[in-house]
C-alpha cells in the first residue's frame, strides 16, 4: 500500500483553479520528486496534502486513511511534516528553540529526550551547531534552510514534504543540503520533494512527476526523466503539439 | 535641594503612572503580535477590572486579597469571552471591520458598566493601610510604591514566562508565523485564546492598581488606552520591551509637563507626542522601519 | 452615467421603481408636516438634531464609505463648524453666514491636514492620529476658556435670515436644515459617478492598483478628508444655530463614535444609508421611552446594545441596513441590464513611432532588501513597438524589476527611462501619466465596481489623449472592453466575473489609458489552456502594427515564445542571456538556470 496517495485532486485558491485532477503515489521508503515551472502548482500540491488548503474534489489518503478534510494540526500528528517554501523559521527565536518546537506535534516529551534529539539534528546539519543560540533572522539563507529541515524532522515524520529547498541558494550550499537530504532518506524517512531545479532533484529521487499548470504531464523513474525533452519543455516550452 | 526633591517627586509619580500605561500597553502589544489586531477596547479591560474590584470590596464587603483574586479571574474569563465573541468571528477579515468591532466592544463594555453602576465615579481603597514613606523630602505614596513593585514583578514574570517556558515559546512562534506554527502542530487557536486571556488580565490588573489614585469611572479606560497606544508606537509598534519603555516614558513626560507647563492639558501631551512620533518617526524607538509597499 | 443616460437606462428597464416614488413623496411631505399639523417643540428639536447630525454622517460616508479611510475625528470637525458660528456671531458679532463660512473653512483646513498624514500612514496609524486629533480638540475646547468659554459653553447663538426673513420659527429653521441636508445628500449621491468619486472608490477597493493606474491617491485621500470635514462643519454650524447654545461635550470622542456607528448601521457606502442610520439612532431612544414598562430597562442599556450592534454589524452585515436592502433588491431583480452597445468605436491604440530610441531603458538597476540583492546590476533596452519578455527561475528578480519600473519600489541604484524621460524619482501615478500601463500577477481590480467603472478609472489617467468630458471616458472604456471581448459584461461587478474574464478586464483597464508602454506581470497566471490561447491571440493583436511596446514577465514559455520579439533572462538578480526566443530558450546557461546543471545525477 502506498504511504501517500492522491486521487484526482482538484484544488483552488480564490477563483484560480491551481490543481486539475492530480493523481500520484509515494511508497514507503522512497524519495519522489514533483517538478515543474513556477506557477505549475507544486507548492499548491504540498499545501493541499498538509491541510493548509482543502481540495475542492478528489481524495488524499495517508496509510490508507483519508486526510483531505483534516486540519493541519491533525495531519502533522499523523506523521506528515511539511517544510514550506521560503524557509519560514521563526526569526525571533534561537536555532535551538526552533528545533525544539519542531516536536510540538508529538505531545509531552521529556526535556532530556528532546535535547538528545536536537543533538542528532545537529549531527545531520553540523553547519548550524555553532549558531545554536543565535536568533533565526541572523542566519544565512542556506543555514535557515537547514534549520527548517531539521525542525521538520523533529516531528519524527513518516513522510517529509520539502518545498523547493534549493530556492535562492548558491550551488555549493545546495550540494550540502542535498547530501543531508540523502542522509535523511537513508535513515528511513520517506520524502516528497518539490523542486524547480530538476537535475538536482533527480540526483536524489528514484521517481518523479512533472506538473504543468495544474496537470501532471510526465511521470517516470529518474532514468526515464533525465534529459527527457518533455521535462525540458515543461519549463522552457517547445512542446510539439499546440 | 528642594527643587531636586520636587523633581524626584514628579519623576516618581511619572514612573508609577507610566507603569500603568506600560501594563496596558503590554497587553495591547501581545494581542497585536499574536493576531495583528489593534484592540481599541484594551483600556476598558482596566476599567472593567477596577469596577469588579469595587463591586467585590464595597458591594460584597470582601477582604482585599479575595476581591483582587476575583477581579483578576473575572478579567481572565472576560478575555476568553472577548476572544470568542469579538476576535474569532472576524479573524479572516481585513483590519477595518476588526478595528471597528473592537471600538464596538469598547462602547458595549463602557455602557454595560454604566447601566449597572451608574455614572457617579467610585472610590477604591488603597492596598496598604498607610499613606506612604517620607524619604529625604520626597513623599512616596504607598499606592505608587505598590504599582511600581507589582509592575516589576509582572515584567519579571513576563520575561520568565516568554523566554523560559515552552508555552511562552509557542506563543512567540504563533505571533511570528501563524501558519508555520500550525504546520508544526502548535494549537494556534488555543495560543491566541491564551493571549487574550493574559492581556485582559494585565489590563484588569492595571485598573485595580490605579483605581485608588484616579477614581474609578466609566471613561478611565479610554484615556489610559490612548496613552498605551501612544506608548506602543513610541516604543516601536509591536515591540514588547518598547511597549514597557514607551509607557514609562509617557508617564514621566506627562508628569513633568503637568508640573512645569500646565495641569489641565495633562492628557494632551501624550497625544501630542503620539502625533509627532507618527509624523516624524513612525517606527518609534525600537521598531523596524515601516515597510515599503509591495 | 450622466443624468440623461440614467433616466434612459431606467426607462429601458421598463419600470420606475415604486420604491423611489414612495421615498420621494415622503421626502417632500415630511418638512411640510410641521406647518400644517401641530408639532411640539421637542419633536422639532429631535429632527433638528437628526438633520444636522445626518449632514456630519454624510462626511463619514465620503471619507469612510467611499474612500475607505478611517476617520474618528468627525466630531471635532462638527465642533469647528459649531464654534466657528458661535464665536463669530455671539462673541464677535459677525453675520451668520460669514461665521458659518469661517467655521466650515477651518474644519476643511483641519481635514486637509489630517488627510496629509496619510502620505506616510494608513490603517491603524490613521485611526490613532484621528483619535488623537479628536482628543486634543476636546481638551482644547474644555480648557482654552478665554476663547471657547470652556465647559460653560457659548449661549445666545442667533438664527440666520434668509432673503430678509429671520428664521426664528423652529419650523422654518428645520426646513432650512432639511433642505440643506437634501441638497447635500443629492451631491454625495452624485459623487461616485464623477471622476473624483470613481477615483475614491478605487482607492478604497485597491489603493495600489489605483495608484498604478494613474490615480493621484494622496490627493484623493486629502480631498476626501477635506470634504468630510467640511460636511461635518456645516452640520455643526447648523446645529449651533438651531440650538442657540453649545458646549464641549457635544463634540467629543463619544460623539465621533456615534457618527461612526450611525454611518455603519445605516450603511456607510450610501448617503441614504447614512441618513437612515442617523435617524434610527436618534429616534431610537425616544421611541424606547414610549415602550411599555416591562421593556423600559432597554432605555438604560440601549447604548450598550448598540455597542454590541456595531460588532454584529461588522460580522453579519458590514454594508449596513441600506446595503442589506440594496442586495435584496438586486437579487430580486436578477440580471443586470446589458448596456446599449451602439456604435462603439474600435479601440485606438496607435502610438506613432517617430524615433528608434528604446521605449524603456534600465541602466545599472539595483534593488536591495537589506542584505538581499534582488536586482543586482541589470541593463535592459526595450525597443519601441516590440514585445520584450523577462524570464527567469523563481526568485531571480523578475517581479522586483517590474515593480521598480512601475515605481512601486524605489531602486537602490540605477535609472529608469521611459521614452527618453528619466522617471526614476516619479511615483507610480506619474509614470502612468507618462504612458505606462500595468497589470498584476494577482489580479488587482476594484471588486465591487463594474467592469466598465474599472476600465474608466484606467482611462482617467492624466495626459490620456482623449477628448475631455465624461462621454469620451465612457466611450474609451467601452472600446477597450470590446477589444478584449467583454463589452457585454460592462455592467457586471468584476467580483462576479470568472477569473479569466477578470484578467481581461485588467488588461482593458490598462489599455484604456492609451499606454505607450504596457507592463504585464504574469498575464497567464491562473489561466487554463483555452484562456491562455485566447490571451496569446490578444497579445498578438496588440502587437500588430499599433506601435505599442510591451514588457512582460511569464513562466509559460510556450506563450512567451509565441508573442515575444526578444527575451531577457535573469538569475540571482543578474542578466544571464538576452536575444530572440530561439537563441535564448536553447541556451545552455538558461537551461541550467531552470533545470540545474546537467550531470549532477552522478553526484
Amino acid at each position: 500500500m502506498p504511504l501517500l496517495e492522491l486521487r484526482n485532486v482538484f484544488s483552488s485558491y480564490g477563483s484560480v483553479q491551481a490543481l486539475r485532477g492530480v493523481s500520484l503515489t509515494v511508497d514507503p521508503g522512497e524519495i519522489v520528486t514533483l517538478l515543474g515551472a513556477n506557477g505549475a502548482g507544486k507548492t499548491t500540491t504540498l499545501r493541499t496534502i498538509s491541510g493548509l488548503l482543502r481540495p475542492t474534489a478528489g481524495e488524499i489518503r495517508f496509510e490508507g486513511h483519508p486526510i483531505h478534510q483534516m486540519a493541519p494540526e491533525r495531519i502533522v500528528r499523523l506523521g506528515i511534516s511539511h517544510v514550506p517554501e521560503g524557509r519560514r523559521i521563526f526569526p525571533g527565536l534561537t536555532v535551538r528553540e526552533n528545533i525544539l518546537l519542531g516536536a510540538s506535534s508529538r505531545g509531552r516529551i521529556a526535556r532530556a529526550q528532546l535535547e538528545e534529539e536536537a543533538e542528532q539534528m545537529f549531527g545531520i546539519f553540523p553547519e548550524i551547531k555553532s549558531f545554536e543560540h543565535a536568533l533565526g533572522w541572523t542566519l544565512s539563507g542556506g543555514q535557515q534552510q537547514m534549520l527548517a529541515v531539521a525542525r521538520g524532522l523533529m516531528a519524527k515524520p513518516k513522510l517529509l514534504l520539502l518545498d523547493e529547498p534549493s530556492l535562492g541558494l548558491a550551488p555549493l550550499i545546495v550540494q550540502h543540503l542535498f547530501a543531508a537530504i540523502r542522509q535523511i532518506h537513508q535513515r528511513g524517512t520517506t520524502i516528497l520533494l518539490v523542486e524547480q531545479n530538476a537535475h538536482m532533484a533527480l540526483s536524489v529521487a528514484s521517481r518523479g512527476y512533472v506538473l504543468e499548470t495544474g496537470n501532471l504531464t510526465v511521470q517516470g523513474t529518474t532514468h526515464e526523466l533525465l534529459d527527457n525533452d518533455e521535462v525540458r519543455a515543461a519549463y522552457l516550452g517547445g512542446h510539439q503539439a499546440a | 535641594m528642594e527643587a531636586l526633591a520636587n523633581n524626584l517627586q514628579v519623576l516618581f509619580q511619572g514612573l508609577a503612572l507610566g507603569s500603568i500605561y506600560a501594563l496596558v500597553s503590554l497587553g495591547f502589544v501581545l494581542i497585536i503580535r499574536a493576531t495583528n489586531v489593534v484592540n481599541f477596547a484594551q483600556g476598558d479591560f482596566a476599567m472593567l477590572g477596577a469596577y469588579i474590584m469595587v463591586a467585590c470590596l464595597t458591594g460584597a464587603g470582601a477582604p482585599y486579597w479575595l476581591a483582587f483574586v476575583l477581579a483578576l479571574l473575572a478579567m481572565a474569563a472576560f478575555g476568553l469571552l472577548f476572544n470568542f465573541g469579538v476576535y474569532y468571528p472576524l479573524r479572516h477579515r481585513s483590519f477595518l471591520p476588526v478595528l471597528i468591532s473592537t471600538l464596538g466592544a469598547s462602547i458595549f463594555m463602557q455602557n454595560t458598566v454604566l447601566a449597572i453602576f451608574g455614572a457617579q465615579p467610585r472610590a477604591m481603597e488603597k492596598v496598604l493601610n498607610f499613606d506612604g514613606l517620607h524619604v529625604g523630602g520626597v513623599f512616596l505614596d504607598s499606592q505608587y510604591l505598590v504599582i511600581l513593585a507589582v509592575t516589576m514583578v509582572m515584567v519579571a514574570f513576563q520575561y520568565f514566562f516568554f523566554e523560559h517556558t515552552l508555552v511562552g515559546k509557542k506563543l512567540q512562534a504563533t505571533s511570528q508565523d501563524k501558519d508555520m506554527a500550525r504546520l508544526l502542530g502548535i494549537p494556534v487557536a488555543l495560543m491566541i485564546a491564551i493571549t487574550f486571556l493574559y492581556s485582559a488580565t494585565l489590563g484588569g490588573l492595571a485598573g485595580v492598581l490605579v483605581g485608588p489614585i484616579l477614581f474609578v469611572s466609566i471613561g478611565m479606560g479610554s484615556i489610559i488606552a490612548l496613552k498605551a497606544f501612544a506608548a506602543t508606537i513610541i516604543g516601536g509598534f509591536g515591540d514588547v520591551k518598547g511597549a514597557i519603555v514607551g509607557g514609562l516614558f509617557i508617564g514621566v513626560v506627562e508628569s513633568f509637563a503637568a508640573y512645569y507647563i500646565s495641569v489641565p492639558y495633562k492628557d494632551a501631551y501624550a497625544f501630542l507626542m503620539l502625533f509627532l512620533v507618527l509624523i516624524f518617526r513612525p517606527q518609534g524607538f525600537f521598531g523596524e522601519k515601516v515597510s515599503e509597499k509591495a | 452615467m450622466s443624468a440623461r443616460e440614467a433616466k434612459a437606462a431606467a426607462a429601458q428597464r421598463g419600470r420606475f421603481s415604486p420604491w423611489a416614488v414612495v421615498v420621494l413623496v415622503v421626502a417632500v411631505a415630511l418638512p411640510v408636516v410641521p406647518f400644517v399639523a401641530g408639532v411640539s417643540h421637542f419633536v422639532l428639536s429631535i429632527f433638528m438634531q437628526a438633520t444636522t447630525y445626518a449632514i456630519a454622517v454624510l462626511g463619514m460616508v465620503v471619507v469612510l464609505g467611499y474612500t475607505g479611510q478611517i476617520n474618528l475625528a468627525q466630531a471635532a470637525f462638527f465642533g469647528f463648524g459649531a464654534y466657528g458660528l458661535a464665536l463669530g456671531t455671539a462673541a464677535y458679532g459677525l453675520p451668520f453666514w460669514i461665521s458659518l463660512a469661517i467655521g466650515v473653512g477651518t474644519a476643511a483646513v483641519a481635514g486637509g491636514i489630517l488627510g496629509l498624514t496619510t502620505i506616510r500612514l494608513g490603517g491603524h496609524y490613521l485611526a490613532m492620529i484621528t483619535i488623537s486629533f479628536q482628543q486634543i480638540f476636546d481638551l482644547v475646547a474644555v480648557n482654552w476658556i478665554e476663547v471657547t468659554h470652556g465647559p460653560d459653553g457659548i449661549p445666545g447663538i442667533p438664527r440666520p435670515s434668509v432673503f430678509g426673513y429671520a428664521l426664528t420659527d423652529d419650523r422654518a429653521y428645520l426646513l432650512l436644515c432639511t433642505l440643506v441636508m437634501y441638497l447635500l445628500i443629492a451631491a454625495v449621491w452624485w459623487l461616485p459617478h464623477t471622476r473624483l468619486g470613481r477615483a475614491m472608490r478605487g482607492v478604497r477597493e485597491n489603493e495600489l492598483a489605483a495608484e498604478v493606474v494613474g490615480v493621484h491617491t494622496l490627493r484623493v485621500k486629502v480631498t476626501a478628508f477635506v470634504l468630510s470635514a467640511a460636511l461635518g462643519g456645516i452640520g455643526g454650524a447648523l446645529y449651533a444655530g438651531g440650538f442657540a447654545y453649545i458646549s464641549p461635550d457635544n463634540f467629543n470622542f463619544n460623539r465621533a463614535i456615534e457618527f461612526l456607528s450611525m454611518a455603519l448601521l445605516g450603511g456607510a457606502q450610501s448617503p441614504f444609508g447614512g441618513a437612515l442610520g442617523t435617524t434610527l439612532l436618534i429616534l431610537l431612544p425616544e421611541w424606547l421611552k414610549e415602550m411599555p414598562r416591562a421593556l423600559q430597562f432597554i432605555k438604560d442599556v440601549y447604548l450598550a446594545i448598540y455597542g454590541l450592534a456595531v460588532i454584529l454589524i461588522m460580522v453579519f452585515m458590514p454594508e449596513g441596513i441600506w446595503g442589506l436592502l440594496k442586495n435584496a433588491w438586486a437579487r430580486a431583480r436578477k440580471a443586470p441590464p446589458a448596456p446599449q452597445v451602439l456604435r462603439v468605436k474600435p479601440l485606438d491604440l496607435d502610438i506613432r513611432i517617430t524615433e528608434s530610441t528604446p521605449m524603456l531603458r534600465l541602466e545599472g538597476l539595483q534593488k536591495h532588501f537589506g542584505g538581499l540583492r534582488a536586482v543586482d546590476g541589470v541593463d535592459i533596452e526595450v525597443r519601441r513597438g516590440t514585445v520584450h519578455a523577462l524570464i527567469g527561475p523563481n526568485g531571480s528578480g523578475k517581479t522586483t524589476t517590474l515593480n521598480v519600473v512601475n515605481g512601486i519600489y524605489k531602486p537602490t541604484a540605477g535609472k529608469i527611462l521611459i521614452d527618453g524621460d528619466d522617471v526614476t524619482p516619479k511615483s507610480p501615478h506619474e509614470r502612468a501619466a507618462h504612458g505606462a500601463g500595468r497589470t498584476f500577477q494577482n489580479i488587482r481590480l476594484f471588486p465591487t465596481m463594474t467592469a466598465l467603472e474599472n476600465v474608466i478609472v484606467g482611462a482617467q489617467r492624466d495626459n490620456n489623449p482623449i477628448e475631455p468630458g465624461h462621454q469620451a471616458l465612457r466611450n474609451r472604456a467601452l472600446s477597450a472592453l470590446q477589444f478584449v471581448g467583454l463589452a457585454d459584461k460592462a455592467e457586471t461587478a468584476v467580483r462576479n466575473l470568472p477569473y479569466g474574464h477578470q484578467r481581461l478586464v485588467e488588461i482593458a483597464r490598462a489599455l484604456a489609458g492609451h499606454p505607450k508602454l504596457l507592463l504585464l506581470d504574469e498575464p497567464a497566471a491562473g489561466l487554463n489552456q483555452t484562456e491562455k490561447m485566447e490571451l496569446v491571440e490578444l497579445l498578438k493583436r496588440l502587437r500588430e502594427g499599433h506601435g505599442l511596446t510591451i514588457f512582460l514577465i511569464d513562466h509559460d514559455m510556450g506563450l512567451v515564445e509565441k508573442v515575444s520579439d526578444r527575451i531577457t533572462v535573469l538569475n540571482f538578480g543578474k542578466k544571464i542571456a538576452e536575444g530572440t526566443p530561439e537563441e535564448v530558450l536553447r541556451h545552455p546557461d538558461v537551461i541550467a538556470a531552470y533545470l540545474g546543471e546537467p550531470g549532477h545525477a552522478t553526484a
